[in-house]
């Protein structure tokens, strides 16, 4: 039956000739990052010889792996101290995504399942900041981080986000689909109110819970504005601040130190992405939630 | 009494994430309109000028640049990836691509690389000696007839700083935008084409349509609602678009490439906080303003189609 929407031969030999080498595109700049991170300097800047095959050989680096510069991947790591910012990058991500997971299931548990005054304006506020676009905030999110001496320490880059708008929508919308029945059931059981959010509402909801986490591990991982804008001195850096200090710094003339230092914080990344990626990918696939 | 209980009990689930939305959101986004009509410096005292930094911004002529800069990156970025996303994410649901689960994975890639490993590894690509990698490629691509032997002389042609302060500037910047998000939207895409009828499809083919008329007939109106909401939430994040050009380009102003963000950012380390309050200000009126359009122009088409 799926052959009925079926191109002839050959559009299909077209369309997937055009797919792959737009695949491609989207590989090719990594490819080339690690090429050249194995490069020596002088390497990596001179210009390739005339022709084409001469040219394909010069994008790799020289030779076979014991001629390839790996000191590039020390240098970036002692120059850059990466070490230092991965954990830096890694405590802040864990915490923020196990303490706002955590706050924004039971916003969301409360909002779907319980019935209190003041839920209907509270629950409004939550819309309404969702909206937001950080711009407008950002200032006075700083002076209060300023006020609180939050300023160039963890605390300004985990408090703020120990809840999110988007969180407690995403669980009061995934905890809503929890039957009625199975609560009422549990607290004729004699279960507390936490006891029914711990022990019913969370397993049911696991996958999304596993989907905000990711997200949420995410979005702080990657985070680049507001760490720019609390953190100052070099020590509290996270990774994405130490990467782009090191291209301003010491080997702002060596590309293959840059390149070294790219792959190490993107290596990683994809390492988890292939890993986890049925959980990346509905983690994203969860913002078309919010329309 | 039951009823009393709830409210306590509600409350102190919620009372603590609600705290943190207020005090590092609502709050700060209530002051910060209000910042607009003073003058700060983020020490002593606030001076009130009413709306004498609007009247500023309306005469300020790189404000304008940033603003015309900020709309047409919007307006470049998000027709093109949803473009590009919509035929792909068809190409990889057909049951007949080969290897389509293995590129889903390739073109999501570079959504989940940190911004700042994407800006250095681009301003490589594109560097603008004879070893930037898109240079030596197209002039490869130039001399394919001397390599195939048709032509006696190679030609060594001078490709455009293409993150220079030129017209080239900023569509480099919508093209790795764009190469960036796309990602994204075919995994939004492949969700929504995955609820098409298929005995909708079925009845087409019956009827004579080809793949290129179902999908554009059939498919291309059933996931409308998607592409709406990629519309909207595209467009509001390119009006906030920051950290991809710092990255490529820098925190300097540079008229080509320089966007309203940037320019925020810029008044905002130089404290003059009520400038910059009142950017962000504009910033807010624009989204609002654009995404009221857009969902005015899909009601009346919603209407339309009634």
């Amino acid at each position: 039956m799926n052959r009925v929407n079926r191109p002839a031969l050959l559009p299909r030999l077209c369309i997937h000739a055009v797919v792959y080498a737009l695949a491609l595109t989207m590989l090719v700049p990594f490819a080339w990052m690690v090429s050249t991170s194995l490069k020596t300097r002088d390497r990596a800047i001179a210009a390739p010889p005339e022709g084409s095959k001469a040219a394909l050989l010069w994008a790799l680096p020289a030779g076979g792996p014991r001629e390839w510069r790996w000191r590039n991947y020390a240098d970036a790591w002692h120059a850059a101290r990466l070490g230092r910012f991965y954990a830096n990058s890694a405590f802040v991500a864990v915490t923020v995504t196990l303490l706002a997971v955590i706050h924004n299931a039971l916003a969301g548990f409360a909002f779907a399942k319980l019935r209190f005054a003041g839920r209907r304006p509270a629950f409004a506020l939550v819309l309404a900041t969702m909206m937001l676009p950080y711009q407008v905030y950002f200032i006075f999110a700083y002076v209060l981080c300023a006020w609180l001496g939050y300023i160039d320490h963890f605390q300004a880059l985990i408090v703020p986000f120990l809840a999110s708008a988007f969180g407690i929508f995403y669980m009061r919308q995934a905890i809503g689909s929890v039957p009625d029945d199975l609560l009422d059931a549990g607290r004729i059981d004699g279960l507390t109110t936490f006891e029914l959010f711990r022990h019913v509402a969370v397993p049911i909801v696991r996958p999304a819970l596993g989907a905000l986490a990711i997200f949420t591990f995410m979005a702080s991982w990657n985070s680049f504005f507001w760490p720019l804008i609390v953190i100052d001195s070099g020590d509290m850096y996270t990774l994405p601040l130490a990467v782009a200090a090191l291209s301003t710094a010491t080997y702002s003339d060596s590309w293959p130190v840059q390149m070294a230092a790219a792959t190490i914080i993107t290596l990683p990344v994809i390492a988890v992405f292939l890993v986890f990626q049925r959980w990346f990918v509905r983690g994203i696939a969860l913002t078309g939630v919010k329309g | 009494m039951k009823v009393r209980r709830q409210a306590w009990q509600g409350w102190s689930f919620v009372a603590f994430p609600l705290a943190v939305l207020l005090l590092f959101t609502a709050l700060p986004t209530v002051l910060g309109a209000a910042l607009s009509l003073f003058e700060w410096t983020g020490g002593g005292e606030a001076r009130f000028v009413g709306l004498a930094n609007f009247r500023q911004a309306a005469h300020d002529p790189a404000l304008w640049n940033a603003l015309r800069n900020t709309v047409l990156f919007a307006v470049g970025t998000v027709p093109l990836t949803i473009l590009l996303a919509f035929p792909l994410a068809v190409a990889l649901h057909a049951p007949w691509f080969v290897g389509r689960t293995a590129l889903r994975t390739v073109f999501f890639l570079p959504t989940v690389i940190s911004i700042v490993a994407i800006g250095l590894i681009w301003r490589w690509v594109l560097e603008p000696s004879t070893a930037g990698l898109l240079n030596v490629t197209l002039t490869e691509i130039a001399n394919l007839p001397h390599t195939l032997g048709l032509t006696a002389t190679r030609v060594h042609p001078d490709w455009p700083q293409w993150l220079g302060n030129t017209g080239w500037g900023l569509g480099t910047i919508v093209a790795v935008s764009t190469w960036r998000g796309l990602g994204f939207a075919i995994v939004l895409y492949l969700a929504a084409v995955g609820n098409v009828p298929q005995a909708q499809v079925e009845a087409a083919a019956v009827d004579g349509a080809g793949p290129w008329q179902i999908m554009w007939r059939i498919t291309w109106p059933t996931v409308r609602p998607m592409t709406f909401f990629l519309l909207v939430t595209g467009m509001i994040g390119a009006l906030q678009v920051f950290d991809i050009v710092l990255v490529m380009v820098g925190t300097f102003e540079q008229r080509s490439t320089d966007v309203l963000n940037l320019y925020l950012y810029r008044e905002f380390v130089r404290s003059r906080l009520g400038y910059a309050a009142t950017i962000s200000v504009i910033v807010l009126l624009a989204t609002a303003l654009v995404t009221a359009l857009q969902v005015a122009w899909r009601r009346s088409d919603l209407e339309a189609a009634a």
